[in-house]
């Protein structure tokens, strides 16, 4: 070995050693950026024996990326359905009450409570028929309870609506996640065929990936030049060599019984009842649900509660042999002229209101709440009470048994197809609240485990300071010795030169 | 180079872990303490789920049961108010029976059962007339109206000349005509208990006595439990107690022969003591839904009490428990700040000297 072989040695040293510092001063300068993975510089003898940065390792996990964008997916589809939820279900907040102290006006602003406090003022009414405060009582129940409807309905309606945008959002995102995903794609595929060091594109691949997965279920496969390929949780192709183009129309405008349109990945439909493969997680099938699924349920039931209002308030011919139609009484919507029918109420609780005839701000008779001939003022097939008697109760006592009595529903609702109003009322209140119990248990449990997957990519991959400052301290070394070397070769060359 | 294993963590998850459970903690306080100030589930829906609709109904339930307890204050009102008025009326009844027992005939002795006949009759009228509120209580469920019209009205009503024309009918002279001084005790009789008394029975007392329903007011004191809550002028006390004191007014101080005022008399005190009897049986009718009412109340409040615990059980956090609760997660927010503070001095820059 010659003097000569040892700055050869040396100089190597030098660039192994100037390799390294980069790839540890890489580590530090991303030591906070989500998704890094570090680099690990594999350092080889070379063949004058020196040393050589052969290459430079990604330290990645696929399995541990799957889990965390897995659980992204389900965390953001319950989340969205949470959200969702939480706000039909301040159509039935009753949390604010103090129930221990609490007087029958004071249930909360559910339809349920407003059926509860119209049955209380008819039983206040019936136990005083004559006086006018206690009509006008009922008459405000029952156009508090119309009311409450009408918002139930108009909050289900801006629930579908808001998901509907979100949904469009979530597909502006997943285009334009596409698009870069094509320009990192592309730069892994080319940096593998030149050589080039190719981390940096993969570390964007994978925060593509995993923001992706926010808005729909992904699965990866890689092909062997390189190139990753994307498909939605059940299988569509998102993304093979080019993006393939996500559309979705938005609808503005959802009114109850309106159907908003599906989401298509290349003309197939991934969301609705349509999709022959529809996605299960992501944020977008968490919207979706909302729109199509729950929020719809939802309407149904108020729809139910109307037309059963409707129904049990209706007022039938009293001749003796009747001839006539019944027709609604107390509750209508606006131009209904027969008691609806029970498999189709779509609109109802939008529409339904008391009818003018007997609300007094209208002009309108409350006492017609005890004689009848709500429905046909003044026609005597519709009064009840016949005789005029200011103490009538027959016709009051009636309505509040109609309220407990048992109904038809329609099953498609989701409920007991047979119940009280009152009873009915109650158990879509139960419906509501479970489903919001459950996606809130299940956002919270995806959220833990979405977290648990981070960590634990964090620390697999991630950039640990301490063992990278240890690094530096081993390349200050390593570079410091180096050097010493280099001082003691030249001064051995110096010495030889001037002994020849 | 690194070692890497399951004794390697990442800088930024050491940084970021006391993050999320300090976020947690803090949400979780911030319910607790709400639920500490309020005693109740800071989201109930959220922690009833598909319990809430139990929940409603069992509101709901506590919601009707308050509502018939004050129903209940308006239903015993009209009952006392009808059971004073009862009772004011068979007290009238009974000094009139007094005073009958006490009285003979002589010569001036018919204006006396004329005067217990007409003060007898306008105490009946306005005792009948009570009022609760805005109905009347003998009205049944004719309550707008005042039951009973008054007898000595101007122009004359209609029940006192119903009484003369049947007088004039069966004996062809008003009664204080001298000539009717010629009727004789037993055809005064059976004027008495036929023609006069089927004024005050049927069609003719409808017509000319009474605006009363026959149909009295009911109402739910308890679920499910309805009662009788008033009485009508239609029952027979009342026919029979107008009926005496009609008589006495009209035929007491007439122009009639002391039999046969004798007669009246004797008639008038056999009704008044039917009427008396009559009383007391709608009285305990009263009575009975009056008590009905109170235990009604009696076993809503104690049902009350169940529903309002069983409603508690649902809604209410348990004091110590949250108190419990927010010291812990105080101690345990604290702890997470110290822990993070500590964490940014384990750093290794900080131990090596500056170059």
């Amino acid at each position: 070995m010659s003097l000569s072989t040892a700055f050869n040695v040396i100089s190597s040293s030098f660039t192994a050693n100037a390799a390294q510092t980069g790839v540890v001063s890489n580590n530090i300068a991303n030591v906070n950026t989500p998704g890094y993975s570090r680099e690990i510089a594999n350092v080889v003898t070379n063949s004058c024996g020196g040393s050589d940065v052969a290459s430079i390792t990604r330290e990645a996990n696929a399995a541990l990326l799957e889990q965390v964008s897995s659980s992204t997916s389900q965390a953001a589809a319950q989340q969205a359905i949470s959200d969702g939820l939480t706000t039909l279900a301040q159509t039935v907040d009753d949390s604010s009450t103090a129930s221990s102290t609490s007087g029958a006006n004071q249930n909360g602003a559910s339809p349920s409570a407003m059926l509860a406090n119209l049955q209380s003022a008819l039983e206040t009414y019936a136990d005083s028929p004559t006086s006018s405060p206690a009509a006008d009582a009922v008459v405000s129940a029952a156009s508090d309870l119309a009311s409450s409807l009408n918002s139930a309905s108009a909050t289900v309606q801006q629930v579908r609506e808001t998901a509907d945008q979100n949904m469009a959002s979530s597909v502006n995102t997943i285009n334009s996640l596409l698009n870069q995903f094509t320009a990192a794609n592309n730069a892994v595929v080319t940096g593998l065929q030149t050589g080039a060091n190719i981390s940096s594109a993969e570390d964007t691949r994978d925060s593509i990936v995993t923001q992706l997965a926010q808005q729909v279920g992904v699965s990866t496969t890689v092909a062997a030049d390189g190139s990753e390929s994307i498909y939605t949780d059940s299988g569509v192709t998102l993304f093979q060599d080019t993006p393939r183009t996500v559309s979705f129309t938005p609808t503005p405008t959802l009114v109850d019984g309106a159907s908003g349109g599906a989401v298509t990945v290349d003309g197939v439909p991934i969301t609705g009842a349509n999709s022959p493969m529809p996605i299960q997680s992501g944020a977008l099938a968490g919207y979706a649900t909302v729109r199509d699924t729950l929020a719809p349920e939802y309407q149904a039931q108020l729809d139910q509660i109307a037309g059963g209002l409707i129904n049990a308030f209706g007022e039938s011919d009293q001749s003796p042999t009747p001839t006539l139609p019944s027709l609604p009484g107390l509750f209508t919507t606006p131009g209904e002229t027969s008691p609806p029918s029970m498999s189709a109420t779509t609109g109802l609780a939008a529409a339904i209101e008391i009818n003018p005839n007997v609300d007094p701000s209208q002009g309108g008779n409350p006492n017609l709440l005890r004689d009848g001939g709500i429905s046909d003022p003044g026609n005597p097939a519709y009064t009840y009470n016949t005789t005029g008697a200011a103490s009538y109760t027959g016709r009051i006592q009636q309505l509040v048994g109609q309220i407990g009595a048992t109904e038809s529903f329609d099953p498609s609702a989701g409920l007991d197809s047979s119940a009280s109003l009152t009873d009915y009322a109650n158990a879509s209140v139960s419906w509501l609240q479970a489903q919001n119990q459950q996606a809130s248990d299940a956002s919270s449990y995806q959220n833990a485990v979405a977290t648990q997957a981070s960590s634990a990519l964090s620390n697999a991959t991630g950039v640990n300071l301490d063992a990278e400052m240890t690094n530096m301290l081993n390349l200050e070394n390593s570079y410091a010795s180096t050097a010493k070397l280099l001082t003691t070769v030249t001064s051995m060359f110096t010495a030889l030169l001037q002994a020849a | 180079m690194t070692t890497v294993g399951a004794n390697f963590v990442s800088t930024n998850y050491l940084a970021n872990s006391l993050v999320g459970p300090v976020m947690q903690a803090q949400t979780q306080l911030s319910s607790v303490m709400t639920e500490e100030s309020t005693g109740q589930y800071a989201d109930l829906g959220l922690q009833l789920g598909d319990q809430s609709g139990y929940e409603l109904s069992l509101k709901e339930q506590v919601g009707q049961l308050q509502t018939l307890t004050t129903g209940n204050s308006v239903v015993s009102t009209n009952l006392s108010t009808a059971t004073s008025a009862l009772s004011e009326i068979q007290s009238n009844a009974q000094t009139t029976l007094n005073n009958l027992a006490a009285w003979t005939p002589s010569g001036t002795s018919g204006a006396a059962l004329q005067n217990m006949g007409q003060s007898g009759l306008q105490s009946l009228i306005s005792g009948t007339n009570t009022t609760s509120g805005d109905q009347y209580v003998f009205g049944g469920i004719n309550s707008a109206v005042a039951p009973i019209a008054d007898y000595y009205s101007t122009p004359t009503s209609a029940a006192k000349t119903a009484v003369d024309q049947a007088f004039q009918t069966a004996f062809g002279v008003l009664p204080s005509d001298p000539a009717a001084a010629n009727i004789s005790a037993s055809d005064m009789r059976s004027f008495l208990s036929g023609p006069f008394a089927s004024l005050f029975q049927g069609a003719s007392w409808s017509t000319d006595w009474s605006s009363a329903s026959s149909v009295n007011t009911r109402a739910t004191i308890a679920p499910g439990q309805t009662v009788t809550t008033s009485t009508n002028a239609n029952q027979a006390g009342f026919q029979q107690l107008a009926q005496a004191y009609t008589m006495l007014s009209e035929f007491g101080g007439s122009a009639l022969s002391s039999d046969a005022r004798q007669a009246v008399a004797t008639a008038a005190a056999s009704l008044a003591s039917q009427g008396v009897d009559s009383m007391v049986n709608i009285q305990a009718g009263l009575g009975a839904s009056q008590s009905a009412v109170t235990s009604a109340n009696d076993s809503m409040s104690s049902q009350l009490t169940i529903l309002q615990g069983q409603l508690g059980n649902l809604d209410n956090v348990n004091s110590t428990a949250t108190a419990a609760e927010i010291s812990s997660l105080t101690n345990q927010i604290q702890m997470a700040y110290e822990l993070t503070a500590r964490l940014q001095q384990l750093n290794l820059a900080q131990y090596l000297p500056v170059a």
